[in-house]
């Protein structure tokens, strides 16, 4: 087959690889944050998930943080990370 | 991070993006929104064994980000095959693309070959970098000549000013994507029409520009149809979108005048858009009665504007425009008039969608009686107009994603 010598067009990307914070083996007495993404009924999912994490396995308090609306970005997210040990949020719908 | 399993390539996208591809998402199955709570709460029982092993036990590390792909690549010289390829490899928009040889690149780029790596901007979602050769090359996929390359590269610098929100555009599930619309004596040059049919088939130039923003925004930003880029149904102006202000026939100053550039410039501006809806008024003569149904076309309920804000935007047509200004109406006095009348009434939304927008704007639909009206954005002045098309007696209302502000660039 004859063939040409085209260019990808996909470009480079800018990204670096972050390591992951190392995970507690309980989370018990473990802060948790839920950051509302703002869709309709997110708050109603990431919020029984965390009440679900307090019965289940001992983890609490839960504070909520909420996006400015769901098409904005999260401005709050260094404040959530200094005020808890694990965060929920939402992607999308 | 948790989701619908219908957006998972969405959240590992974001993921990848930020640096995180081990990141664990935890899925429900779709959807969420616009369900009964409880059956949401029901769908969070099935998940959180999964939510608690994702924060208990350590992710796997990424043993290194994933290779970038060849810069060059041999692809088929039969243009048939080349097509199989380009779709196979996900460069193309589904409509034929010509191959970016090495030879057609260079041809596009001129004299800016020797700035080939110079980034002109970062595209969301994949935070891709738009050097001009990556833009060179899905213009030369588009099929665009090296006189329009400088247009693409203005609109590629245009979509990532950060007001333009292009990871919501690009992500979104509205049908919005960039129009482009072209001010200034190089418009002409290039043949980019903002005369009959502006919007529509026919015209070269209007064609590759657009397109070749679209290629850059679906390869280097990385959005693509039903992964990244989650529109529910999309419009046709995501394969190209693009047209001239019709400057001649304008009886006002033209957009980029307004905002602050000299007529003698040319200028693109970018805003998130969705598909123009036609204004048909063959009977009105006079601007008050135009308003009419201007201002009918414009106050629709299920506009992102309404909710949202934004700068909808109204391309008038030249005819349209002449009996506007017939009246001593200005380009203020037309979104002033608008602004009064493109109403909708609170008791035409649903009262789940009343209490959605409450939340997300207290000011216009929180605690108010049925019978008030909502304009069709927060405010008159950010309503864009423009002039274009042809002669007859239309116009159009293009309503925007709302969440992003229009931003107007010099073509260098």
């Amino acid at each position: 087959m004859k063939t040409l010598r085209v260019s990808q067009p996909f470009g480079t990307t800018n990204v670096q690889v972050q390591p992951l914070a190392r995970r507690r083996p309980s989370l018990g007495g473990l802060r948790v944050a839920i950051l509302d993404n703002g869709k309709p009924n997110a708050d109603v999912l990431l919020g029984r998930v965390a009440e679900l994490l307090v019965e289940r396995a001992g983890a609490g308090p839960v504070a909520v943080w909420r996006k400015p609306g769901s098409s904005h970005p999260a401005t709050v997210i260094d404040e959530v990370a200094a005020a808890a040990d694990v965060a929920l949020t939402g992607s999308a719908d | 991070m948790l989701g619908t399993d219908a957006f998972v390539s969405l959240g590992q996208a974001a993921a990848r993006a930020l640096g995180m591809p081990n990141l664990q998402l935890t899925t429900v199955p779709h959807p969420i929104g616009g369900i009964d709570p409880k059956v949401v709460r029901a769908k969070a029982e099935t998940i959180v064994d999964r939510v608690i092993a994702a924060l208990t036990r350590d992710p796997a590390t990424p043993t290194t980000a994933a290779p970038e792909a060849a810069v060059v690549v041999d692809a088929p010289a039969d243009l048939d095959a080349f097509q199989d390829f380009a779709v196979a490899e996900g460069w193309s928009d589904g409509l034929p693309v010509l191959p970016p040889t090495e030879e057609r690149v260079a041809r596009l780029l001129g004299r800016l070959a020797q700035r080939r790596e110079e980034v002109v901007a970062t595209l969301a979602p994949r935070r891709g970098i738009a050097t001009l050769e990556a833009i060179a090359v899905n213009a030369a996929l588009a099929g665009a000549l090296p006189e329009h390359l400088p247009v693409i590269v203005a609109a590629v610098r245009a979509v990532a000013e950060p007001r333009f929100n292009l990871y919501a555009i690009q992500t979104t599930t509205h049908p919005c994507t960039p129009l482009l619309i072209v001010n200034g004596p190089l418009g002409g040059r290039l043949g980019i029409s903002g005369g009959a049919n502006a919007l529509g088939q026919g015209h070269r130039a209007n064609a590759v520009i657009g397109r070749g923003l679209r290629l850059c925004l679906q390869n280097v930003g990385g959005a693509r149809p039903g992964r990244e880029d989650r529109a529910t149904l999309g419009h046709g102006g995501k394969f190209s979108y693009c047209l001239a202000e019709n400057e001649a026939e304008s009886p006002w100053p033209s957009l980029h005048v307004e905002r602050g550039f000299g007529a003698g410039e040319s200028c693109v501006t970018v805003c998130g858009a969705e598909a123009p809806h036609n204004v048909n008024d063959h009977g009105s003569t006079t601007a008050e009665a135009l308003c009419l149904a201007l201002a009918g076309t414009a106050a629709t309920t299920g506009s992102n504007n309404v909710y949202l804000g934004g700068e909808p935007l109204v391309i008038l047509g030249p005819e349209h425009a002449a009996t506007l200004a017939a009246s001593g109406w200005s380009k203020a006095d037309v979104r002033r008039a608008l602004w009064e009348r493109a109403r909708v009434r609170l008791e035409r939304f649903s009262r789940e969608n009343r209490e959605r927008f409450a939340v997300i704007d207290p000011a216009r639909f929180k605690d108010r009686p049925l019978t008030d009206e909502v304009a069709l954005c927060t405010d008159a002045m950010d309503i864009m107009v423009i002039v274009a098309g042809g002669p007859g007696k239309h116009s159009a209302v293009v309503p925007t994603f709302g969440a992003t502000r229009s931003v107007t660039v010099l073509i260098e």
